[in-house]
């Protein structure tokens, strides 16, 4: 699946995953291939991704959004 | 006839400041394309969160959150927004006279406050009657633009929208220049506060989305986002917008400076020429009376 991380500045990530986990407002969550349409606010804390080569990429954010649609994920951070 | 050497100071002087300009020319040219592309940076940002809010508050029916309460307008916050720095044909003074003429005219009756971002517009407003909250934070808004980012403008953003929950204002806008291509700079007046409901253009198919943790939370976090990204992006327009008028402002300068340089070098060769010719008869008369 795809995934956006961008910020108002720049773009963070661009690229395809496997897995992510976020910090989600309720408490993380973990999101997998083919995932239901979801609209999540994020709190502070760390998204973590596992890319297709099974290597692990750590983002900062300090709250956000997250919609996944479709297989595709955009996050809106800060 | 105004002497050679007069004139040939002139001209030194002039190509001096022809020089300024054409650097100061190109050294916005270099900040425009930076300012550009932080616009360009920012806009899928912005485009999404339009988005996701214009379908969240299509399907939701009472948004009334404490940032779109209207009330009746007693108190009004204006923010224009201009440069730190002159010298860019009318681009302060458009924003100063849009800011001048909605305190007159517009809001005669409500009171008036102003919160100055660059140092232009404050320098104006500090010697009229209106409020103003800038002087809370003392340079602090001037500074915003050495170094333009979300982190800066955000804490502002909050700040104004902090006063408008407290109902110390009613209504605030924002009187900024937007930016359209280097050339062409658009003044825009924009309500900040109270938020606007979004044009829900229901075109887009409706997608079931599960929400974490309820509709009414997510909308009540985006809108200040929201916020913040407008007073973001009206900051971006109005810095690139900046560095186009300049560019343009200081591309006409050297233009001019050109042209009176070449005039200046007419006389001056003018003025040379009648001097020899001068000297020349004044020679032959000089040999003609010897010859007697």
């Amino acid at each position: 699946m795809n995934i956006e991380i961008i910020t108002p500045d720049k773009k963070l990530f661009s690229g395809t995953v496997t897995s992510v986990q976020f910090p989600g407002t309720n408490g993380s969550f973990g999101v997998k291939n083919n995932h239901a349409a979801i609209i999540s606010t994020l709190k502070k804390g760390q998204i973590k991704l596992t890319t297709e080569q099974n290597t692990q990429e750590v983002f900062e954010v300090n709250g956000g959004v997250v919609e996944i649609l479709a297989n595709n994920i955009t996050v809106l951070a800060e | 006839m105004a002497n050679l050497k007069e004139i040939r100071n002139r001209i030194t002087s002039v190509s001096s400041t022809q020089q300024i300009t054409k650097a100061m020319k190109m050294v916005s040219a270099a900040k425009l394309r930076r300012a550009q592309d932080a616009i360009v940076q920012m806009r899928p940002y912005a485009n999404k969160l339009k988005d996701l809010l214009e379908n969240l508050s299509s399907t939701l029916e009472s948004s009334e959150g404490i940032y779109s309460e209207t009330r009746e307008v007693k108190n009004v916050l204006l923010i224009p927004i201009t440069s730190n720095r002159g010298l860019c044909g009318a681009f302060n003074n458009n924003v100063i006279k849009k800011a001048s003429y909605l305190a007159n005219h517009e809001y005669a009756n409500a009171k008036v406050s102003m919160l100055c971002i660059g140092k232009k517009s404050d320098e104006f407003f500090k010697r009229t009657e209106y409020h103003i909250i800038g002087s809370d934070l003392p340079r602090h808004l001037n500074e915003l633009f050495d170094n333009l980012t979300f982190d800066q403008v955000a804490p502002v953003a909050q700040l104004v929208m902090n006063a408008f929950a407290n109902k110390q204002f009613d209504k605030v806008i924002i009187i900024y220049n937007q930016f359209k291509n280097a050339a062409v700079q658009i003044l825009q007046e924009e309500q900040f506060l109270p938020v606007q409901k979004p044009e829900s253009s229901s075109s887009g198919s409706k997608v079931d989305y599960l929400f974490e943790p309820s509709k009414e939370y997510i909308v009540t976090e985006l809108i200040p986002k929201s916020l913040k990204i407008q007073l973001y992006k009206a900051l971006l327009d109005s810095h690139a917008s900046e560095h186009g008028a300049r560019m343009t402002a200081m591309h006409k300068a050297t233009d001019n400076a050109g042209a009176l340089i070449k005039e200046l070098k007419l006389t001056y060769n003018k003025a040379r020429q009648a001097s020899i010719t001068n000297e020349i008869l004044e020679i032959v008369g000089g040999a003609e009376a010897l010859k007697g």
